[in-house]
């Protein structure tokens, strides 16, 4: 269970990734940056299910927050600059 | 109960995927975005409510409960103040080639001036 769940969102960050590291537009890279975010808040909460304790899954409120300030202090910046 | 949690796990991490594969595939910026915010964010909620039922704490399901509200609402407000701030630097003309860069309104107050 684990270990596809692990594949399935190894395919959908390299999508993100290529997508943060080729975007034409700065918009694009933010766009992948917030999907890589949420691939990685997806991933911390699959691997706490693995252990069955759930002993990291505080740090998962911390990624969500964390993931969303950078997205709008991005996008304010954006808004500032231009693209 | 194993099976349901492993099935919703799995299931979540299927939409994630699909969000990767389509802000990679899809032609535009707003498209990219369309896919890129909407699919993780019902991903994240099956996968925790999957990994709510296989941990089966009370602090899980508290600490899950709290992560699915804040993404919930964090996500669309991140996503709409990202295409806000790409939209007001999108150069736009009167007559466009596309709905994206064509700005009707202006258009129609160019030609009808109060």
């Amino acid at each position: 269970m684990t270990a596809v769940a692990i594949v399935l969102l190894a395919i959908g960050a390299a999508g993100f990734l290529f997508r943060l590291l080729r975007g034409p537009s700065l918009s694009d890279r933010v766009v992948g940056l917030d999907g890589l975010q949420s691939i990685v808040v997806i991933a911390i909460v699959v691997a706490a299910a693995s252990t069955d304790s759930g002993i990291t899954i505080e740090t998962v409120l911390v990624a969500v927050l964390v993931g969303f300030v950078g997205t709008t202090a991005l996008s304010r910046f954006i808004e500032r600059r231009g693209n | 109960m194993e099976t349901v949690s492993g099935i919703l796990i799995i299931a979540g991490s299927a939409l994630a995927m699909i969000g990767g594969i389509g802000a990679l595939r899809f032609r535009d910026l707003y498209s990219r975005m369309h896919a890129a915010a909407k699919a993780p964010t019902l991903g994240l909620v099956f996968v925790s409510i999957g990994a709510a039922i296989a941990i089966d704490t009370l602090l899980a399901y508290t600490t899950l409960l709290l992560v699915v509200i804040l993404q919930l609402l964090s996500s669309p407000v991140g996503a709409h103040a990202l295409s806000r701030a790409s939209r007001r630097q999108t150069p736009v003309a009167l007559d466009g080639p596309d709905h994206l860069t064509r700005d009707e309104q202006a258009a129609e107050h160019r030609r009808d001036p109060v």
